[in-house]
């Protein structure tokens, strides 16, 4: 039962399994020929330190691999999460 | 034209289509697969009131492996009996 509407997602914050906050969720990359849901597209907090990841402008990329698992958070491991 | 890895929020608003020209509706959401890291399905919202019997409706969802491509609209299968009234699938099926 891991079945979750896009929408709910919005805004969500994304934390580490080390309890980090990252950011708030911005959008999801998709790829419109597979399915697959390739990145998460993050607005990171001001306090964190965003070096090792992948940034565009204000947003910062990380790969929906990494995600462990949504619930009133999106969980994502800390080095699957890096570039 | 909208390249193959796309922002989700890209879908929503988008018309849905069959191939044989019907329109189906409108992207409201998108439902996902966590764990299999994948769009599951579409949810229609502003449905063809001509496809579905209002009485039963509970909303429609289009699976992702019925949709033929995104672009501009979404173009899916065209599936006959899938829809409550059958005009729009071959005749005799």
């Amino acid at each position: 039962m891991s079945r979750v509407l896009a929408r709910s997602l919005s805004k969500k914050k994304i934390v580490t399994n080390e309890g980090k906050v990252i950011g708030t969720l911005k959008n999801l990359v998709v790829d419109f020929e597979t399915g697959q849901v390739v990145d998460l597209v993050i607005y990171p907090d001001p306090s964190f330190d965003t070096s090792g990841y992948r940034t565009e402008g204000d947003r910062l990329y990380i790969p929906f691999e990494a995600v462990k698992d949504i619930k009133d958070y999106i969980v994502v491991d800390r080095y699957l999460s890096r570039k | 034209m909208i390249t193959m890895k796309t922002q989700i929020t890209e879908l929503f608003g988008l018309n849905i289509y069959t191939e044989k020209s019907v329109f189906v509706g409108e992207v409201e959401d998108v439902i996902l697969d966590i764990e299999g890291k994948k769009m599951e399905s579409l949810v229609v919202g502003k449905l063809n009131q001509e496809l579905v019997d209002i009485k039963n409706y509970k909303g429609l969802k289009v699976p992702f492996r019925i949709i033929r491509s995104i672009g501009d609209i979404v173009i899916i299968r065209h599936l006959p009996g899938a829809f409550k009234s059958g005009d729009f699938g071959e005749a005799g099926k």
